[in-house]
């Protein structure tokens, strides 16, 4: 490189330093990319805390090493849109319902799981890695009501520096995607989905930079959707993150600012959006294994509020 | 000769007595009521107020719960005068049949309302509280004499016809008292309270309503020990009602109420507790309609409380959780 020190300024200098000292990227040895489905999971880890109405009392039970049941129960309101009664109020139903889960985890990273509630709708989760390269997983919620069934399956194709889904389901949905590594922080890949009963398609582009400290991310899709998000760690426990979400086919834009605390005996999650919705999570640890949840969310546009705190027992 | 009497003659003979040949808990009940002080019916103690006859139990089996989240500050200005503020964000419920639906509705209400508070050292006060929408509501208490005081309890709105004053008058007497109240609209009430024994207490209430042309009368019954309260109370509304509160120890009281309409031959049962530990207020009930509820008072720090309250309606399906804080005193 030829040396163009002299007569520059201090910043420059310093540069050029850092450039000469920067390990070069072997481009051939480029790190694996998260899976496209996860670009965006440390600012939606932050910004979309598990908020609830209600009471919630989870119980979680191993019965061994590999295998546990869960009881949870949640007692709260549903929300009818106005407009299904006949007023512009938003309407609430109170219910009650159990659920009961068993959790089966093998060593190598398998697990499945299943879920059954009292109103008779089951969901199961499974995953099966066939090698280091190809796993698949299938997502099932499943009812008594005719139409209310859905299955999904994955299989995920993991490259050096790539990875590829096909994602399959009912009725009728077909997924492809595909994620590179561009340089050590930077990749880029994109996605493509087609809907059989509703005759849709759609295609996406995403991007992500990553740092020591920072995950930038964005999305445009032929949906209509530009999304953009931003995570920040300020310090080991503290994170802050923002969003944009533009729908540019109705020109509305909605900003989400929000951060994530972790102190030693509670986790807080908060965060305030252009649409004028307030939103807090607190799960503090009273004792090991037993957590105490407070949530509230306050939509001030539509005067909704909703409040609600649990326990949850076991790991 | 004429008749002669002497003092000696009309006092009343001794008891025999009865002890040989009894079990000895007889002997010792016997023994008990010779050294028990002799009731002294001119002293009798002054009773409470009839409105204050269930208080203790009520007090234990009806305890403040609600549904969202409430946030309340008390703030002394000087030794007698505060201000509150109160914030209450939750649900309104719509009985069901307003909307056309057998289902119970709730729709989501935000309310700020500010208060002031007036006390002075000699018992009187005025309070008032006035909230977003608009409504008004005062109290005031003045005591003209120690045997005659009066309140006023004001609800203002701006809707017509939501407005509501009542006024009461309370005399008291050495071991009985009475109240007068009178209020909007037609309304007129007269209520009487004597002390029969140190521990029993009974009297008896009229009123009437002059809009609706409806009266009524009442009687109640009241005795005190010193670990239980037990009250009864008939009236011509077609309601009997019985209560009964146990003190089980200083930190832990016991209550349970009877509410019987014979009208329509329905019953209602209420249990409940009351504990209070050191840093918490605990008060829970379980009813026969089906209804359980529970509420936590915790005192993180001097002065700020965590509230939370919980209410599940079985028979209607309703469930009702609250949490809040309060700070200041």
């Amino acid at each position: 490189m030829p040396n163009f020190t002299k007569g520059t300024s201090p910043v420059v200098q310093q540069a050029l330093k850092d450039l000469e000292e920067e390990p070069k990227t072997d481009y051939l040895n480029l790190p694996p990319p998260v899976r496209y489905e996860d670009i965006q999971r440390e600012v939606m880890m932050a910004l979309k805390p598990d908020v609830f109405e209600g009471l919630r009392f989870e119980i979680t039970r191993p019965l061994n090493q590999n295998f546990f049941l869960t009881h949870s129960l949640f007692m709260g309101n549903l929300e009818l849109p106005g407009a299904a009664t006949g007023s512009k109020q938003m309407l609430k139903v109170p219910v009650g319902t159990y659920e009961f889960g068993a959790n089966l985890i093998s060593e190598k990273g398998h697990f499945a799981l299943g879920r059954i509630t009292t109103d008779g709708r089951l969901s199961g989760r499974l995953k099966y890695d066939f090698a280091d390269w190809l796993s698949s997983r299938v997502n099932m919620q499943l009812s008594n009501e005719a139409g209310q069934s859905q299955v999904m399956g994955d299989i995920d194709v993991k490259g050096k520096d790539w990875n590829g889904q096909l994602k399959l389901g009912t009725p009728q949905f077909l997924g492809l995607n595909y994620f590179q590594s561009l340089t050590p922080s930077l990749s880029a890949g994109g996605e493509f989905f087609w809907l059989g009963g509703q005759l849709r398609s759609g295609l996406g582009l995403a991007l992500r930079h990553t740092g020591q400290q920072h995950i930038a991310t964005m999305q445009v899709a032929t949906t209509g959707i530009l999304s953009a998000q931003y995570a920040h760690k300020v310090t080991d426990k503290v994170t802050l993150a923002t969003d944009l979400l533009y729908h540019w086919a109705s020109r509305e834009a909605t900003a989400t600012v929000g951060y994530d605390v972790t102190l030693r005996q509670a986790r807080l999650q908060g965060k305030i959006d252009s649409a004028g919705v307030v939103s807090c999570y607190i799960m503090e640890r009273f004792a090991p294994g037993i957590n105490f949840l407070l949530s509230a969310e306050l939509d001030h546009a539509h005067k909704n509020y909703k409040f609600g705190f649990g326990f949850t027992a076991g790991e």
